[in-house]
């Protein structure tokens, strides 16, 4: 027997109040460190897709909307644009490299992506099966289509008119899968790729059996042949984010937008709502500590006697206020490492249910650097909540105590 | 080995305790009589160290309390002194045997868990070392009050109103187990009561 021990059976045979303070403690934690853990997942998942593209240029419109499109494939895109435009910027010294990409069909809701052996070398992905494409009409999968679509190496499809499905089937020309990529964790799994040619052979095909283009945002205009998306941009030097985006928007119907920069008014955006909830997640951790509070204050007013026996046993004040401490601080870290954990466990059911929705594959259940800041704040938590307990603990008057019962 | 002289002590100003001086030494067992309000539990109190005289002082085994420091005086306490009271209580999330335990760790002395059972069964309560303190009878928990008392082998036992709450039949049991045990472990055995009942069981007894 001695007092570690004591605290802790003080806790276990008190289980309403202890439950009550560790839930509140561990619901708290758990909220502030679901946030940041989902926070970070979106964060790293958005900073991934953005590796190597400085610059998008395209269709005049929101420059939000043009990233979103064309970097994470989740908007419709801006409108066409004339390659011919573009090639004249592709020649300024600053531009390191540039990649097409045509797109506005799909396929069961996968989106076709035309353009060069450059973008799926952006990802650095490697492949399970096959190669890319070398002749038109011929594709290269994402590992998440392969699996939807039931798609194999060599099988073929027709593509639909639109990014969303029930668009009209272009049924003139198959699309050939002659590569499946494996998975990489970014927004390629769910493209399907091929050349820029095989979007206009798809498209100027269209052109004689006069089809119209209602329903999406300008993505097909009559003549493909010279009209692509969106081009992505490396620049040589960091200097090109200073000056060429201006340029662009000022002197040309084209629009240039930083993916850096769009993503981070995004981010700020979305961190609007994660501060609000984490304002309320730390009340919640007062309130626990409200709780601890008074279920210590609670117990150790119907344990006077308790802790005045003690005294007379022996005991010195320090080892009671030993006792008391330790019974606020085992309830907050067991409450803290309780909160972590439920955190971790709600993050995992929820990548279960929305694996293919987006972004949370690469779930992170280890420890990150934004949660080490609960561990000092649920320790003072549970330090406050004890203070006036300890207090009364040290001062207890024994004489008086013992012969008020 | 106990020794006291001219001590004194006041609540307020207007009424003063005096108390007889003591002189405890190879000598008897001592009863403290006294009606309520002549400031029996005071005495104790003072006895025990929990509370400092106005004036005069303690001398235990040649050690003046007042000057002990607060840290030594519960040592002291601890090691030298066990004490029993009238209402028994105990830490009450603890078992009967983990409170003795309890005490001999408390007092810095080994926890000799076959001695304390063996104690337990010697006051009669063999049958209930692993229950809580709560649901004992009064008379049982008197018993196990007395244990947790005597588990650490104390020099001198304090009882404040050990029997006041018992029928005469506990009352004689608790006073027979009191001295069987104060004399097996050479404790020297200090009752301060009201209780008349036990004024022909011992031969020395101050009147307050």
């Amino acid at each position: 027997m001695n007092i570690n021990r004591l605290s802790w059976i003080n806790i276990i045979r008190n289980p309403f109040n202890t439950m009550l303070s560790l839930l509140l403690m561990a619901f708290g934690v758990g909220v502030i460190s679901l946030l940041l853990l989902l926070n970070k997942s979106v964060e790293e998942k958005l900073q991934r897709n953005l590796n190597g593209i400085d610059m998008v240029i395209g269709a005049k419109g929101s420059p939000l909307q043009l990233i979103l499109s064309s970097i994470y494939h989740i908007d419709n895109p801006t409108g066409n644009i004339l390659l011919e435009e573009v090639n004249k910027i592709k020649s300024n010294p600053m531009i390191e490299s540039t990649i097409p990409l045509s797109f506005g069909d799909s396929y069961r809701g996968f989106r076709i992506v035309g353009t060069t052996h450059a973008y799926p070398k952006l990802f650095q992905v490697n492949f399970q099966a096959g190669k890319l494409w070398n002749k038109s009409m011929e594709v290269v999968i994402g590992s998440d289509i392969a699996e939807d679509c039931q798609l194999k190496m060599g099988s073929t499809f027709y593509s639909s008119h639109g990014l969303i499905e029930g668009g009209k089937i272009h049924n003139e020309h198959a699309f050939k899968v002659v590569g499946i990529l494996d998975i990489s964790n970014t927004v390629i799994d769910q493209l399907i790729l091929t050349s820029s040619e095989s979007i206009s052979k798809v498209h100027n095909h269209k052109k004689d059996s006069n089809h119209t283009h209602e329903g999406v945002v300008g993505s097909c205009s009559d003549d493909h042949s010279d009209m692509i998306t969106v081009m992505l941009v490396k620049f040589r030097s960091p200097v090109g984010f200073m000056s060429l985006p201006r340029q662009i928007n000022e002197n040309t119907n084209l629009q240039a937008a930083v993916p850096a920069f769009e993503i981070n008014r995004l981010i700020s955006l979305l961190g609007l709502g994660v501060r609000s909830i984490n304002m309320i997640a730390f009340f919640i951790i007062i309130v626990s500590g409200l709780s601890i509070f008074i279920s210590l204050y609670n117990s150790l007013k119907r344990r006077r006697y308790e802790l005045a026996l003690m005294r007379v046993h022996g005991a010195t004040r320090f080892q009671l206020v030993k006792l008391v401490f330790q019974e606020g601080m085992l309830i907050s870290i067991l409450g803290l490492f309780l909160g972590i954990l439920f955190s971790r466990l709600i993050l995992y059911v929820i990548s279960l249910f929305i694996h293919h929705n987006y972004s949370f594959y690469s779930i992170q259940l280890g420890l990150i650097k934004e949660e080490l800041w609960l561990f000092p704040i649920a320790l003072f938590v549970g330090f406050i909540a004890s203070l006036i307990p300890i207090i009364q603990a040290y001062f207890i008057n024994i004489p008086k105590t013992l012969s008020n019962v | 080995m106990l020794k006291t002289e001219r001590l004194s002590f006041s609540y307020n100003s207007s009424y003063i305790f005096t108390f007889p001086d003591i002189l405890l030494d190879q000598g008897e067992d001592l009863l403290i009589l006294g009606d309520s309000g002549v400031g029996k539990t005071t005495l104790i109190q003072i006895l025990s160290g929990l509370l400092s005289p106005q004036s005069g002082f303690v001398e235990m085994h040649g050690t003046r309390f007042q000057n002990l420091s607060s840290k030594s005086l519960d040592q002291f306490r601890g090691s030298h002194i066990g004490m029993v009271f009238q209402q028994s209580h105990f830490v009450r999330n603890l078992s009967v045997l983990d409170n003795l335990l309890l005490s001999l760790y408390l007092s810095n002395k080994l926890q000799d868990k076959k001695r304390a059972i063996h104690l337990l069964q010697e006051v009669g309560l063999s049958d209930k070392l692993n229950n809580m303190p709560d649901e004992l009878s009064q008379g049982e928990q008197q018993r196990a009050a007395i244990a947790t008392a005597l588990i650490k082998k104390p020099d001198l036992i304090l009882a404040d109103e050990p029997t006041s709450s018992l029928d005469d039949n506990n009352c004689q049991k608790i006073i027979t187990l009191l001295k069987e045990q104060a004399s097996l472990t050479n404790a020297k055995l200090i009752i301060i009561t009201h209780d008349q009942r036990l004024k022909d069981q011992f031969n020395t007894s101050i009147e307050l």
